[in-house]
């Protein structure tokens, strides 16, 4: 029995195991330390990041490197409105609503660009929303920062990430599995001719990139409950940006799993190994990128997918 | 009425800001030409370059801080060295994403500018360092030159039209000029076109690299200084034309005096964000640039 | 249908500075192939860009059906009822054959399906349905954006250099398509090097040289046209 049909045997055990592992991971909190708890929730976080950028920069081809502006503006969202006596879960929602509409104040004008051109303009996003949260000090802090009262939600803020990680999963499998997908997917393969087969381009980059810009929104704002503090530097890093990337890319982009299976593996890295060395751990995911650029473009899933024939939809 | 925000401008005031522009806008022209060589021949969009530059800084401060060498005699020393890095990256790294899609060179460009910035991490921490060499200004009528500003502009208009009569009137310049305009045509005629690549990325990162020496005797030194001179590179290109080598020039020039007279009306943090609103409005307006060129 | 189905008028295209079409007009009828030939360079591409909005004139204009479309958005020029292909072939690697076609349409997805399956049986490709683009042979692949084009039911069909690379029984296959399309009333247009090709198909022919128009009219009249002769083999 060759290895492709082993799989497919397998592939009938995926979403019985899957539902299995969804249980587990319910159950988790009742039995593990706060730290663990604060562990996984930020895995959750990271594969609903790694995700949102699949959307946009894995199935249109059109790289986003300010991706963590979302965050940010979703934190920052929540942490206002927190301040203000909003409860949390509401606040993050709000987070999740500017992001979007941020999404919409920077693709109008900059998805008309062409890919390369878009990249850049994005490159700059970064630095331009650091120096505005700093100069509305009245609404953000400023530099010093913004505090939240004092709340310990670990456990429900788990939930809440958890959620929103499936969410964009789930969003992601009905994405891919439609021809709302393909046609993104035509974007990275041939623009011209995708315009010219009748596929209004501009409008369907929008598309993606506004349901990119959800997750990230929400759980930025989860994330400033969870810190309680938050300043410039903290929710804009580019070091974020960076990581996201690299989960997908080696992942898979453009696949449904792919981004889930860079997040594990990398974040378990970060955890265990990277996080004693900082520096030597941008390094290493400069490394990374490279590498995977070169030698596997199509990620760990793509290897797979290639040996195996796997389809595209996994 | 904030601080910073002048209500009215004087004539010396306004000389003052144009010269000022055009001094800096020397500088970002030479460093955006490297961006626009590379871009030219082999459209990858670099996004080491600032780095690059960053690496020409730190030679500088060290040859400084060790042996006490005069800021711009290291020139002689960062630029051939980087020359050299460039074309090491270029022969391993870069020539493999050439006919890639682009968002290949991007993201490898990307991740070769992390491994950079980190390595300097690594190496030389993120304090800041910095080069006191050549402070004061040349005092000339009304108007106040920083010593240090006048001195880089005049190397680095030196350089670039060094740079400019070499792709001018030499056979690798015009070798490396007719690639850019076409590749098959220019393998036709049988122009080593891996060699070109590598002398071009080597060149690019040269000029790179004589931006941070210059740069290094007037800001402060850390590793991550370089991305701000990626981004205004970047907008030098799209402001003169992808391919227009020329117009990087001008290009150059207009974006020192765009920044210096936006500093005329806006506080210093929100001169950062005039780069980039500039960038936007251009590549929706103009994508070809204003000077006309090839898009991408 | 009253009137032609296609009319350029004066159409001017330069980049930078080249002019690459440089006032050329032309007219077509509904229900007809024509062809368009010339000297590699003599703007054939760029009309073709033109006509579909990948490129923006810069002066003259187009109509189609009547309506002015020079100015709009590729896509809105296919949604018109016109379709291309490309002289370099454009199909979508990484999508299936049945995916690249699947794509052109909205709607109801069962009848784009059918639609599809049914265009793939034509050129006998039906059982590489599933297979990815990109792994097709190149004739395949050719056929697959021939029939791509095809999947909105398009009235005027530009076809960019049809045979370039085709061997002969596939490119009789596609000349009888091309053929068949016509009877339905469709009208054709193709960009042609191979002479036969356009000598045997093509009702009416239209010839440029240096972006310009230099002669109009039936095969056998173009081909000894001294002018034609002088441009194809020099001065």
């Amino acid at each position: 029995m060759t290895l492709a049909t082993e799989l497919q045997r397998w592939g009938r055990w995926f979403l019985p195991g899957l539902a299995v592992l969804l249980v587990i991971l319910a159950l988790f909190p009742i039995w593990a330390t706060g730290y663990g708890v604060r562990v996984m929730l930020q895995l959750f976080m990271w594969i609903a990041l790694a995700q949102s950028w699949n959307l946009i920069s894995g199935l249109t081809g059109y790289v986003s490197f300010g991706h963590v502006a979302f965050f940010g503006m979703g934190a920052y969202t929540t942490g206002i409105l927190v301040t203000r006596g909003m409860p949390w879960p509401l606040a993050a929602l709000a987070g999740g609503a500017m992001a979007v509409v941020l999404a919409f104040v920077i693709g109008w004008p900059c998805l008309r660009l062409k890919g390369p051109y878009f990249a850049i303009a994005m490159l700059g996003l970064n630095e331009v929303l650091r120096v505005a949260a700093s100069y509305f000090e009245g609404l953000t802090g400023g530099g010093l920062g913004l505090s939240l009262p004092t709340l310990d939600a670990s456990v429900r803020i788990y939930y809440a990430m958890g959620l929103v990680a499936l969410a964009v999963t789930g969003l992601t499998h009905a994405i891919v599995t439609s021809r709302f997908g393909l046609r993104l997917m035509t974007i990275r393969e041939d623009e011209v001719a995708a315009e010219a087969m009748g596929i209004d381009t501009f409008r369907y980059k929008i598309y993606a990139f506004l349901l990119s810009a959800v997750a990230p929104g929400i759980v930025g704002g989860l994330a400033a409950r969870d810190m309680g503090y938050i300043e410039p530097i903290s929710v804009f890093p580019l070091l974020t940006t960076i990581t996201m990337i690299v989960m997908v890319l080696f992942g898979g982009k453009g696949t449904i799993w792919g981004p889930v299976l860079g997040a594990v593996i990398l974040f378990t890295f970060q955890e265990l190994v990277w996080a004693h060395f900082p520096h030597a751990h941008q390094v290493l995911l400069g490394a990374i990128i490279i590498t995977v650029v070169l030698a596997m473009p199509r990620g760990i899933l793509g290897v797979l997918q290639q040996k195996y024939n796997l389809p595209r939809t996994v | 009425m904030r601080p910073g925000v002048i209500t009215h401008v004087t004539p010396i005031m306004l000389g003052q800001v144009i010269v000022s522009g055009l001094l800096a806008g020397a500088l970002y022209a030479m460093v955006a030409l490297g961006l626009g060589l590379i871009f030219g021949v082999m459209r990858v969009l670099n996004v080491a370059h600032g780095p690059l530059l960053m690496l020409g800084a730190y030679i500088t401060y060290w040859l400084f801080s060790t042996v006490g060498l005069n800021p711009y005699l290291s020139l002689l020393v960062s630029m051939p060295l980087v020359f050299l890095i460039g074309v090491a990256l270029q022969h391993v790294l870069v020539r493999r994403v050439v006919d890639a899609p682009e968002l290949s060179s991007l993201l490898l460009t990307f991740g070769i500018s992390i491994a950079l910035v980190n390595l300097a991490q690594l190496a030389f921490t993120s304090d800041l360092r910095s080069v006191e060499f050549l402070t004061g200004s040349f005092l000339v009528g009304p108007f106040a030159f920083s010593k240090s500003r006048v001195i880089a502009c005049l190397f680095a208009a030196g350089i670039t039209t060094l740079a400019f009569l070499f792709l001018q009137k030499t056979r690798m310049g015009k070798a490396i000029r007719a690639v850019s305009q076409s590749r098959e045509v220019a393998q036709v005629c049988g122009i080593n076109v891996q060699r070109i690549h590598l002398f071009a990325f080597g060149l690019a990162s040269a000029l790179a690299a004589a931006g941070g020496t210059l740069v290094a005797v007037m800001v402060a030194i850390q590793p991550e200084m370089g991305a701000v001179y990626t981004f205004k590179s970047f907008l030098v290109i799209v402001l003169g034309g992808a391919g227009n080598y020329p117009g990087a020039l001008l290009g150059g020039l207009l974006l020192g005096l765009v920044e210096q007279l936006a500093s005329l009306f806006l506080t210093t943090q929100v001169n950062e964000a005039v780069a980039y609103v500039l960038l936007v409005l251009v590549l929706l307006l103009r994508p070809t640039g204003l000077l006309g060129g090839r898009s991408t | 249908m009253p009137g032609p189905i296609l009319q350029v008028r004066n159409l001017v295209k330069s980049f930078g500075g080249v002019t690459a079409v440089n006032g050329v007009s032309l007219s077509l009828e509904a229900g007809k192939i024509y062809g368009l030939i010339g000297p590699n360079g003599s703007g054939k591409t760029t009309l073709f860009n033109c006509i579909t909005g990948i490129e923006r004139r810069d002066g003259g204009a187009i109509g189609f059906k009547g309506r002015r479309i020079d100015g709009l958005k590729p896509h809105q020029v296919f949604h018109r009822g016109i379709g291309r292909t490309f002289q370099v072939i454009r199909v979508f690697p990484e999508l299936t054959a049945l995916e690249n076609l699947l794509v052109v349409t909205s709607g109801d997805y069962a009848r784009s399906r059918k639609r599809a399956e049914e265009l793939l049986r034509f050129v006998k490709l039906e059982r590489l349905a599933d297979e990815y683009a990109g792994n097709l042979s190149y004739g395949q692949q050719k056929l697959v954006e021939f029939i791509r084009v095809l999947m909105s039911d398009p009235e005027l069909i530009l076809l960019d250099e049809p045979a370039a690379g085709v061997n002969r029984t596939l490119l009789n296959e596609l000349l009888d398509a091309v053929r068949a399309l016509r009877d339905r009333g469709k009208t054709v247009f193709l960009v042609e090097h191979d002479m036969k090709v356009v000598m045997g198909l093509c009702e009416t022919v239209f010839v440029l040289d240096h972006g310009e128009k230099l002669a109009e009219g039936p095969p056998g009249v173009i081909q000894s046209d001294e002018r034609v002769i002088e441009a194809y083999f020099g001065r």
